[in-house]
């Protein structure tokens, strides 16, 4: 309930959302693209930092939030894939630019989260698998800075940013409508919740076979 | 425990390395016009050259897109026989992938770029320069 909640506001908000005139009604993705890569990049950052506690500590509570961090961060980052590419289609007129280093690399970060979610069937043993993720956890996120500024650093199709960008932050003034500017905020703050419920979603499960690994006399008697 | 640790920063360190290296090559898309003027082209070699479309010069062809583009320094004409995306207009800025004949570009890809800003139905523009340039 608590998830589907912000989800279906978030939906109707951006149904019924102000577009951009120019571009025309698929640049509603923006409340859709932008959020979702914003707490995909959120999701990647808290993996990383559970992944170095869980290291530090050998607490499974921690490789049980690391991993509901990365499966959510996996959602959002398909969902921003597909809504940009969608949004490409009906504004630069492609699908996907082989030659963009953000949409190249966005693909990659996709690809090494499948890769940390996968290397936990390698080995039946839960601690030395969760060890071993959690490297893969921890490298991981050296990709978002350089996904951040690879719109600055490659000159390619991918615009710049309108919120997160230095003239931005210096002037206070986003280069959008205020109408839009609030719905997009209002998105990120929904998304937000929707990331914080999914998590808490996911880590029911790690917790389970943490629990059956940890404890497995108490798993017999039932 | 120790030697975990010295993997993880000797990792962090080669995606960094990797990273900065492949930053400094200065990686490119595209050309601006003026850059056009600088780079060496063998004969019938493809590039691909970004600009905005100059006001007032699209011109129909019979199948044909006729236009002229700039980045403020260097106008090119364009000769455009392809598929035009819908949001192709006056002073949008669009990346377009051919061979020089001379003076003229002729194109047979298009790619619009749009920009940073989103502006609502209610009228309201901002003036940021923030082009990519």
């Amino acid at each position: 309930m608590m998830l589907f909640g912000p989800l279906v506001v978030w939906l109707l908000i951006t149904i019924f959302g102000p577009y951009d005139v120019t571009q025309g009604v698929s640049s509603k993705l923006l409340y859709v693209h932008v959020p979702t890569v914003w707490i995909a990049y959120l999701a990647y950052t808290l993996t990383f930092l559970y992944s170095a506690l869980y290291l530090f500590s050998k607490k499974s509570k921690y490789d049980s939030i690391a991993l509901a961090n990365a499966k959510s961060g996996v959602v959002f980052t398909i969902v921003t894939l597909l809504s940009g590419s969608y949004w490409g289609k009906q504004t630069w007129g492609t699908w996907w630019v082989w030659g963009d280093a953000r949409l190249n690399l966005t693909a990659i970060l996709l690809l090494v989260y499948l890769g940390y979610i996968a290397s936990r069937q390698f080995n039946k043993d839960l601690g030395k698998t969760a060890r071993n993720s959690s490297f893969i956890g921890i490298f991981g996120v050296i990709q978002i800075p350089i996904l951040h500024f690879s719109v600055i650093w490659w000159r390619s199709v991918h615009q710049q940013a309108s919120i997160l960008s230095q003239e931005t932050v210096a002037s206070g003034d986003a280069p959008m409508s205020s109408d839009i500017l609030i719905t997009l905020l209002l998105s990120v703050l929904l998304v937000t919740l929707v990331h914080t419920f999914l998590t808490k979603r996911f880590r029911i499960s790690n917790d389970i076979l943490w629990d059956n690994y940890l404890n497995p006399k108490s798993r017999a008697k039932i | 425990m120790k030697k975990n640790f010295i993997i993880v920063l000797l990792g962090i360190g080669l995606i960094i390395y990797a990273s900065s290296i492949i930053a400094s090559r200065n990686t490119i898309y595209y050309y601006t016009t003026s850059e056009t003027l600088n780079i060496e082209l063998e004969n019938e070699e493809r590039i691909k050259l970004g600009g905005f479309v100059v006001e007032g010069t699209i011109a129909k062809d019979g199948g044909f897109t006729n236009f002229i583009i700039t980045d403020g320094n260097k106008d090119i004409e364009i000769i455009f026989d392809g598929f035009v995306p819908e949001l192709f207009q006056e002073n949008m800025g669009v990346i377009l992938d051919g061979v020089f004949d001379n003076d003229t570009f002729l194109a047979d890809d298009m790619l619009v770029k749009h920009d940073n800003e989103y502006v609502s139905s209610d009228g309201e523009t901002y003036n940021v320069e923030n082009y990519s340039e």
